[in-house]
């Protein structure tokens, strides 16, 4: 029993960082774009909500860092494929190389260390113990006692679903990757659709960062997202954008992160860590052939 | 009635030098139904689109309601209430009715929902306003043709505009779809809406309209009262007594069939049927044209016939060779191909002249390759552009140089070379002189006329009629997918084709 309530634990918090950035992935998915940078958002939100934290004493200047990181990035995202044109994909690998690049000389740079850099005066968000829950056995283990956003996400998640399907926003958000001509010619100019959606997206990511370097562990090390940014595009293209099928998406992900853990026990650790990985690859040769489908008819 | 829209002195040049419009003065009057008719390229479109801001005019005056207006874009001119509906039908798919109507202009509630009840009943009364009949809540993607277009024009009527565009609305229509727009557009105009309703269907505009303007090449030939004239006045505008240049062709003895397009039908992934029952039997030394509206199956024709779309069923057949399934290597082994498109299918505009003199040749003629294949033999292939730029008086600066250097019809001169010396039997033009000036048209129909003479069997495709009537010696009009005449050139009239193509059928009125 033990272990299945680590399992579950394990894959909820696996989950948060893949499915906070997936949710703002799944905005610019709607839009039409093609966004490859929450990974590079990510690391940078991860970097700077230590930074946050370490110099304010503030969890709270941490997830502030984060996101306003995060949204520089997103903001260039813009100003380069929305505005200039370029390709989005080369666009978002730049990105997600220059979010390496610099948080790895600014880690060594301000903290002088390498690898990692971990201390007392980072603040990490607290956890929350909800009341009456916490008391309930099993039930209580599983729903209380998680990071603050790790709730959040919960929220956000709804408020994506919510947003997308049910307002204004959503409709045009849609419009404007179906068809922007369309949406054009509504009188809706279809990129400042776009840009919206890329900055609700760097500002998930950015919170998504804050979880990893603030939540999950209290720390920075270098490449500290580790292919999560990838595997939330592969989440939302997988389910085709539906908020809800990137939660379920998400914790199956995390669930394999789990059970990669778990399977280190009878496997060599080089393998069970791949498991994410593989079920990636897959989710985007499924993308590949559905992509090909659209094209021909 | 009062004149709603003035255009005055209207100037379009499309650089370097094509005059789309040459100072049209027309005005359109409150609550009627005004049709513009021409031919391709006459210039009704983008005469619309200035009015509608999505094209500027080099210079000329525009007055709206008593008013200088000009548009800088469409949204402003929904805005001042004018809106036009395109040929090509702009809505998404997976939308429901409703959804595409109030797109942009959505009613909502708290936290940015939108109010779907509030939006439905608007949308609804607007339908029940006009007598349209369509579901709220269909997606789309569900509907008809016909059902799309509605929506289009309700999107407009939901935006309160009051001047309605219509670009050649009934060309993506069936035949019985027709008349219930008609009836909406009639309705509407007794509404208070004014209509502008581009056309080149003469029928439809004597039955539709109210008035007539008449664009030829970019002018203004004339405004009639519809209830004043008639169609035949209405096609001698639209066509002009021009001059029929003396036919260029030498008697010769015709051969064999060459080329044998056995009852070709095409229907696309929409399941219209863009092409039925096409049977052309182009003999050796005969250059047959195809003539007919753009649109009405000559793109699909050319891709069937050169691999790039599948038949449904028919068959095609060079010199005995059954090519209807070949790869299209094989085909060119047969059939040597000028496409309308040089830009991006006769050539590549950003390879060097030689490359592109070399393109298919490579790959079909030994001779211009060493090693068994692996390595072009540069000498050979400079040689033999050289031959082409002597044979066709290619004027350039040097065989490296970059395709795109070369002026229009230098560009087409070395694809006519590079065609016409693979020695395949059936040669296909598809507007061979399209966007060439006058010299060079000259030139190129010298040229396919020595292939004929060479005893070569050619179809060629053109929208232009004059071209048709000088070079070729047996006409067949396409019109909605279908042929619908087969004429001996010497034997036909341009005024005779050109009702082939404008109606499908012989003109009735010289039957009586």
């Amino acid at each position: 029993m033990k272990i299945a309530i680590g399992l579950i634990n394990g894959m909820i918090t696996a989950a948060t960082p893949i499915l906070l950035a997936a949710l703002g992935g799944t905005l610019t998915f709607y839009a039409g774009i093609f966004n490859i940078a929450m990974e590079g958002m990510m690391l940078a939100g991860a970097f700077f909500a230590v930074i946050g934290s370490y110099f304010f004493n503030s969890w709270l200047m941490g997830i502030l860092f984060a996101v306003l990181a995060s949204l520089v990035m997103a903001v260039i995202f813009i100003l380069f494929s929305v505005v200039l044109k370029t390709d989005e994909f080369v666009t978002g690998i730049g990105l997600n190389l220059f979010a390496l690049g610099a948080t790895t000389y600014f880690l060594r740079q301000i903290f002088k260390v390498k690898g990692a850099f971990s201390g007392p005066g980072i603040v990490s968000v607290p956890n929350i113990e909800i009341p009456l829950i916490k008391d309930i056995p099993l039930v209580g283990e599983i729903l209380s006692g998680h990071n603050l956003i790790v709730y959040l996400t919960l929220i956000i998640t709804i408020w994506v679903a919510y947003l997308v399907f049910k307002t204004r926003f959503g409709l045009r958000l849609r419009a404007a990757g179906y068809n922007p001509t369309c949406l054009d010619t509504s009188g809706v100019p279809a990129d400042r659709v776009r840009i919206w959606s890329l900055i609700i997206c760097g500002a998930l990511c950015g919170l998504a960062g804050a979880y990893l370097s603030l939540g999950y562990v209290t720390l920075f090390s270098e490449n500290m997202s580790a292919g999560r940014g990838w595997i939330s595009l592969a989440a939302v293209i997988l389910v085709n954008g539906n908020p809800w099928g990137i939660a379920l998406i998400s914790l199956l992900f995390g669930f394999s992160d789990g059970l990669g853990l778990f399977l280190q026990r009878v496997l060599p650790s080089q393998f069970t860590s791949m498991v994410p990985y593989v079920a990636t690859l897959i989710a985007l040769f499924v993308y590949s052939i559905r992509r090909k489908e659209t094209v021909l008819s | 009635m009062n004149t709603i829209i003035e255009m005055q002195g209207i100037v379009k040049v499309f650089p370097p030098n094509v005059v789309a419009l040459n100072d049209v003065s027309v005005d359109f009057r409150e609550g009627e139904i005004h049709a513009i008719v021409g031919e391709n390229g006459a210039g009704k479109s983008t005469l619309m689109k200035i009015l509608y801001g999505m094209q500027p005019a080099n210079s000329g005056r525009i007055r709206y309601r008593g008013q200088d207006a000009i548009f800088h874009d469409p949204g402003e001119a929904i805005a001042n209430g004018i809106g036009m509906v395109h040929q090509e039908i702009i809505l998404i798919p997976e939308y429901t009715v409703w959804q595409n109507v109030v797109l942009g202009v959505e009613p909502v509630g708290l936290f940015g929902r939108i109010d779907e009840k509030e939006a439905r009943r608007r949308v609804q009364a607007r339908i029940q306003e006009f007598n349209f009949n369509l579901a709220v809540d269909a997606e789309v993607g569900d509907i008809s043709v016909a059902a799309r277009q509605k929506v289009e024009i309700l999107k407009l009527l939901y935006r309160d505009v009051s001047v309605l565009i219509m670009d050649e609305p009934t060309a993506v229509l069936t035949p019985q779809e027709i008349p219930q727009l008609f009836n909406e557009l009639r309705r509407l105009r007794d509404n208070g809406h004014t209509i502008l309703f581009i056309s080149h269907r003469l029928d439809e505009v004597m039955e539709l309209s109210d008035r007539i303007t008449v664009l030829r090449r970019g002018r203004k030939i004339g405004t009639v009262d519809t209830a004043d004239t008639s169609k035949e006045q209405l096609a001698q505008m639209m066509v002009g007594r021009e001059v029929i240049f003396s036919p260029l062709r030498q008697e010769q003895q015709i051969g064999d069939v060459v080329a044998d397009i056995q009852g070709i039908t095409y229907i696309d992934a929409m399941k219209r049927e863009r092409l039925k029952d096409i049977s052309i039997r182009v003999r050796a030394s005969e250059i047959v044209g195809v003539a007919g509206v753009e649109g009405n199956g000559q793109f699909e024709l050319v891709n069937v016939l050169m691999g790039l779309l599948k038949p449904t069923s028919g068959e095609f057949f060079v010199c005995g060779e059954r090519l209807t399934h070949a790869s299209i290597l094989d085909r060119r082994k047969k059939i040597a191909f000028v496409s309308q498109d040089r830009a991006s299918m006769g050539a590549c505009l950003s390879a060097s002249i030689m490359e592109n003199v070399l393109m298919t040749h490579h790959r079909l003629n030994k001779r211009f390759s060493k090693f068994g294949g692996l390595v072009l033999d540069y000498a050979q292939a400079n040689r033999f552009t050289e031959e082409v730029r002597q044979k066709l008086d290619v004027q350039m600066d040097s065989r490296q140089a970059v395709f795109r250097s070369l002026s229009g019809g230098n560009q087409q001169k070395v694809i006519l070379g590079r065609e016409l010396s693979l020695g395949a039997p059936f040669i296909l033009l598809d507007q061979p002189t399209r966007g060439l000036d006058v010299g060079s048209i000259e030139y190129v129909h010298q040229q396919i006329l020595r292939m004929r003479a060479e005893s070569y069997a050619l179809l060629m495709l053109s929208s232009d009629l004059d071209e048709l009537f000088r070079i070729s010696d047996r006409i067949v009009v396409l019109h909605r997918g279908r042929i619908v005449a087969d004429l001996i050139t010497a034997e036909t009239s341009i005024t005779e084709v050109g009702y082939f193509m404008l109606e499908g059928k012989p003109n009735a009125t010289k039957i009586d």
